[in-house]
């Protein structure tokens, strides 16, 4: 499936955390964004890991699910970041 | 489903805490980028790079193969992190079949039928006359399920890729890449060296999916063990290359994507430069991940999963569960 | 039926779950011929995982086979992603209490099923020890036969780990 995450974090030391969990599974795409291909095993996995970081009284974050990844369609005004590129 | 990864700049992969980041310089700055460890399948490095054991012990945790090149496309070796899944009784069938001559040849005969199958399919897919190739189909074809010995096996194959070669010259359009003879130490025209990137390639991606299992890379069949470290692998990629392979040289040449710009020579020696490399490896990314409707499955598959599939054949082959059939594009 | 011999059959409780599951499965696993993880299998950890952080259990290894979640002086605890394999699911906890009886030991068992809010409590009967006798035999058969059991062509097929493998 495809993941789009975005996240609200009142805390940097808590933010710094999920962002490390994100990194592990997800391409860092904009400010609180991250976004990827991923089965959903892992995705459970990645959202267990954030469970036990996260205040829930404070902190936000979404998980927009795409069970087919064809059916995203990007358009882009303004510069495009090939940050998802495999070929470096 | 996790990715190949090619790296072609100069840097440095770096291991921070629980991230991995390539690191590289453009235009005086450092761009860090994070890899997700958790969708790499492999990592294929052609360009200059430090990496340290900090760095190899995280790919080693997450089961990440590493395979290295040097500035020509050439494969120098892989780091291959110990294998976690290993069956002491299948290594002990997969030697029974190499050493009983009938089984080997057995297998040996396999992957030169999956082999010549898809060379038969290129020609048959690109339009060439039936007259053109039947000395293939009809004469040297049904000689391989004859022979006793893979070396007499390889000679029909020396013969039948002779020809297959020749036949390239008419699929392709651009007289630029025409081959005269297939010359592979050291490749010596472009032409060449697109067959040996490719196969390079295939070489590499079928060691990976190898590794997945329990099979043991150096233990073959219809390449003798002693020849290279995983023969295993290439007796796999036999079947692949002509079906994964030759079918992107063809496209990239003849849609004019891949000119002679995106090679270099070095006296009668070339290969493909960096924009070269990239056009390829870009080719080769689309068609792994194309995908096909499996007919025992009944799901959809990849080209890289019909790799996978082919060495679990392999495996039910070695503990006597059903006889392997190479795979055949049945489309 | 007469006394099996305990210490020549006795076995890890993966095998009992799998004698039920698939025969197949049970004879590659045996000759450890694993799938990657796939994504039920996942699952299954993180619930695990979950579970234990809540409720801290004791876990014991026994003989280098068998590993047990201890929750109080009277319960073993097992903890499952689903129900779709009851069963099974059953049998292992079952073959766990007559394995801690054999040891002198008397215990009770739960199923958790926490991502179904469901619990199911297991007490060993004499029926019981009786099919774990002869569940052992059969795995034994089983396991000492050279080729692997037949593909079982069944629903369950489709959700299992082994499933590319087979139908390859």
């Amino acid at each position: 499936m495809y993941v789009i995450v975005t996240y609200d974090i009142t805390d940097d030391k808590r933010l710094n955390k999920v962002r490390k969990v994100l990194k592990k599974y997800l391409y860092w795409c904009q400010l609180s964004t991250f976004e990827g291909e991923i089965s959903e095993g892992k995705l459970e996995k990645c959202k267990s890991e954030i469970f036990d970081i996260i205040n829930f009284e404070e902190d936000s974050i979404y998980f927009f699910e795409v069970k087919n990844p064809k059916n995203i369609v990007k358009k882009v005004i303004g510069i495009e970041k090939n940050y998802m590129d495999n070929i470096l | 489903m996790a990715r190949r990864f090619y790296i072609n700049s100069n840097g440095r992969i770096r291991r921070k805490e629980n991230t991995l980041y390539f690191e590289r310089e453009i235009d005086g700055e450092i761009e860090k980028k994070a890899l997700p460890i958790n969708d790499i399948d492999s990592i294929y490095i052609f360009g200059e790079i430090n990496i340290n054991t900090k760095a190899l012990n995280f790919l080693a945790q997450n089961d990440i193969p590493l395979h290295i090149f040097n500035y020509y496309g050439y494969y120098s070796g892989s780091f291959l992190p110990r294998k976690k899944n290993v069956s002491g009784s299948l290594i002990v069938e997969q030697v029974k079949h190499h050493i009983d001559n009938q089984k080997r040849q057995y297998l040996a005969i396999s992957f030169i039928e999956g082999a010549v199958y898809h060379i038969l399919r290129n020609l048959r897919k690109n339009g060439i006359n039936k007259d053109d190739y039947q000395d293939i189909e009809k004469e040297l074809f049904p000689k391989i399920f004859k022979t006793k010995t893979p070396e007499e096996l390889m000679a029909i194959e020396g013969n039948i890729r002779d020809k297959y070669y020749q036949l390239f010259n008419k699929i392709i359009e651009n007289e630029n890449f025409y081959i005269e003879k297939r010359d592979k130490r050291p490749p010596s025209n472009p032409i060449n060296a697109l067959i040996s990137f490719g196969n390079t390639l295939m070489y590499n991606t079928v060691l990976t999916e190898i590794y997945r299992t329990q099979l043991e890379p150096t233990i073959s069949y219809l390449h003798s063990p002693q020849e290279k470290r995983f023969s295993l692998s290439l007796d796999l990629a036999e079947i692949f290359k002509p079906f994964i392979v030759d079918p992107i040289i063809f496209s990239l040449i003849n849609n004019q994507v891949i000119s002679l710009n995106d090679f270099d020579t070095d006296l009668n020696y070339a290969y493909l430069n960096e924009e070269g490399r990239k056009k390829f490896l870009k080719a080769y990314e689309e068609k792994l991940a194309k995908t096909i409707k499996h007919r025992k499955l009944k799901r959809k598959v990849s080209y890289k999963q019909l790799i996978r599939l082919e060495c679990y054949k392999l495996i039910k082959h070695f503990i006597e569960d059903e006889d392997y059939k190479p795979f055949k594009a049945w489309w | 039926m007469e006394d099996i011999n305990f210490e020549e059959l006795k076995t890890n409780g993966i095998k009992i779950n799998y004698y039920y599951v698939c025969k197949r499965k049970l004879w590659l696993f045996d000759r450890k011929i694993s799938m990657e993880l796939s994504d039920r299998m996942i699952l299954g950890q993180i619930v695990h995982q979950e579970s234990y952080k809540r409720d801290k259990p004791k876990e014991v290894l026994i003989d280098n086979l068998i590993s047990i979640d201890i929750v109080d002086n009277l319960n073993i605890r097992e903890v499952k992603l689903s129900d779709k394999m009851a069963l099974a699911d059953k049998m292992q906890i079952l073959y766990y209490l007559y394995y801690l009886k054999k040891l002198g030991i008397n215990k009770k068992g739960i199923i958790n099923y926490p991502r179904l809010r469901k619990r199911e409590f297991l007490e060993l009967t004499e029926k019981d020890e009786k099919e774990i006798e002869k569940t052992l035999i059969e795995i034994n058969k089983i396991l000492k036969s050279e080729k692997p059991p037949p593909v079982i062509n069944s629903p369950i097929c489709k959700k299992c780990s082994y499933f590319e493998f087979c139908y390859a």
